[in-house]
């Protein structure tokens, strides 16, 4: 007993499910203490909560969840490729300086961006891709570009003493050799997306979407709908994690990351 | 003790200082390893060890040798965030027969075994064969590629493994690959970094191993130059040694302090004895001093 609340201990199997459980329970006794007693409720009811999911799946939550997902895809995709141009060159000299400027555009707080890709973009479907891209984009470098700074030294002077060009050992070492990274810095970042979308799906409403859905839901003070769009879109991010890091270790059988 | 015949030189070290970020590492390093003839043996098979104190430039030797660190002409504090190195670094083929065959060591031209044994993390050991094959014996047909790598898999016990990526080989499987795909490239010599460092009993008598294998590989590609700290196994398995350390009266710089010639001493190729652990006593004060 004692081994569970002392640093660095193994615990068999039973005692983790054990443990586990014990956190799930602690979970619905708060909840149910907190939506039941008092005059100010902190969280709804088990039964607002599951009429919120039947009044969500009622309006058409599929269809929310599809333009969420198409939105999130194409901003990733599109982020993806612009950033990998970004990071592989970053080897050479001359484009160097500029990956690491993207990089720090971090810290540019979301409603500058948005401010200007407004004023370049009129289509508001557009927007919310660009925006998502944008923000996207500069998590995504930074990820990239400290995946390549870690690339150890022996792996390039490897390639170079079997007498591979200096385009060969990009290629070797820092594009094919680190694919796998690629997906997990998509997972990682994946989370920053998520997390982005009730901002900028708000930006074109009659799109929909998970976020469109959680703003009107707070808009109206529907407690019980909030929750189970939050529990939604946990789920869903959850699964998006799972698949990413299936994804690598299936295509990828070297990479142990 | 055996016969042998010291011909033509095949690496020469001439005049070379190297450093780091404006640090001089090594400086006026003058040597050379001549190709050595034994009789009664085919293939010519020298191995040169070099041992020194931790941080005497060891390892910028090695980078030097395989011409991982370029020559540059110009003053060195022009470089001050990159390696540098003035000096030549001749490198010959022991079996061209023209005299005037040296040439500037470039990266590509040497063998170079890092002490992690780097290999490339996303190619199987097959694809790791072929891709080095397909780098220096570019010649031949995909038939006698496909059969010269079968035969080193056969030959180095790797056979059973050429489906495994590098994560999913043992520490000797991984060695054993890196030393193949470095003989399929290297033309001149091959350079190991500390191959004994970390290794038990076992490992260690499996990188003799590799250099027998090495030392009767053909003609060309038979000569080893290794580091190590294990100074029983510079003296059991060399037949050269350089001492790299700190000329007396300085610790700004290393350069190489004393060679100990076992072929002259007669202690090369014997079994090893009380000449050779008088050596290492030798060898040990040098490097205490250094």
């Amino acid at each position: 007993m004692v081994k569970i609340i002392r640093p660095f201990e193994d615990v068999n199997k039973q005692t983790t499910l054990v443990i586990r459980t014990g956190w799930l329970v602690c979970l619905a006794v708060i909840w149910i203490s907190a939506s039941l007693f008092g005059t100010t409720h902190l969280f709804p009811s088990i039964s607002q909560v599951s009429e919120g999911f039947s009044t969500l799946w009622n309006e058409g939550l599929v269809v929310h969840v599809g333009s969420s997902l198409s939105l999130c895809f194409k901003a990733v995709l599109i982020a993806v490729v612009i950033s990998l141009v970004f990071c592989y060159l970053s080897p050479l000299p001359l484009l160097k300086p500029l990956a690491g400027a993207l990089s720090k555009f971090r810290y540019l707080p979301f409603a500058g961006i948005s401010y200007y890709l407004g004023i370049v973009i009129l289509d508001a479907r557009l927007l919310q891709v660009w925006v998502l891209v944008v923000f996207m984009s500069t998590f995504f470098i930074t990820s990239i570009l400290e995946v390549i700074e870690e690339i150890p030294d022996e792996e390039f002077d490897h390639a170079k003493t079997l007498g591979c060009t200096r385009w060969e050992v990009l290629w070797e070492i820092v594009i094919n050799g680190r694919f796998d990274y690629v997906i997990e810095s998509i997972r990682q970042n994946l989370a920053i997306v998520w997390m982005m979308l009730i901002t900028v799906e708000s930006i074109l409403a009659s799109a929909g979407g998970l976020g469109f859905l959680i703003k009107f839901s707070d808009k109206s003070g529907n407690q019980g709908r909030v929750i189970a769009l939050q529990i939604i879109i946990l789920l869903i991010g959850i699964s998006l994690d799972f698949l990413l890091t299936k994804t690598r270790k299936i295509a990828f059988r070297f990479s142990k990351i | 003790m055996n016969n042998y015949e010291l011909t033509k030189t095949i690496l020469c070290l001439d005049n070379v200082s190297a450093g780091y970020d404006g640090k001089t590492i090594l400086k006026n390093v003058n040597l050379s390893i001549k190709d050595v003839v034994r009789e009664g043996m085919t293939g010519t098979g020298q191995i040169t060890a070099v041992v020194g104190r931790s941080g005497r430039g060891k390892s910028t030797l090695f980078k030097v040798l395989t011409g991982l660190i370029n020559q540059i002409k110009e003053p060195v504090k022009r470089y001050p965030d990159h390696s540098w190195r003035t000096g030549r670094v001749l490198i010959s083929s022991p079996i061209a027969t023209d005299t005037d065959s040296a040439k500037e060591v470039v990266e590509g031209d040497v063998g170079f075994v890092d002490q992690k044994y780097t290999l490339f993390r996303h190619k199987t050991v097959n694809s790791i064969m072929q891709y080095a094959i397909d780098k220096k014996k570019n010649h031949l047909s995909k038939i006698d590629k496909n059969k010269l790598i079968e035969e080193q898999l056969e030959t180095w016990g790797l056979k059973d493994h050429k489906d495994k990526y590098p994560c999913e080989l043992s520490g000797g499987q991984r060695q054993r690959t890196a030393i193949i795909e470095q003989l399929l490239t290297s033309k001149h010599f091959m350079v190991f970094d500390e191959p004994f460092s970390g290794l038990d009993v076992g490992n260690i008598e499996k990188v003799k191993d590799a250099f027998n294998l090495i030392l009767n590989e053909g003609e060309e590609l038979n000569t080893i130059i290794f580091s190590t700290h294990d100074l029983k196994l510079a003296v059991e398995l060399a037949d050269l040694i350089f001492v790299i350390g700190y000329p007396e009266g300085t610790t700004e710089y290393s350069t190489v302090i004393q060679k100990y010639d076992l072929k002259a001493l007669g202690l090369a190729w014997t079994k090893f004895g009380q000449g050779h652990l008088d050596l290492m006593r030798q060898i040990k004060e040098v490097m205490l001093k250094s």
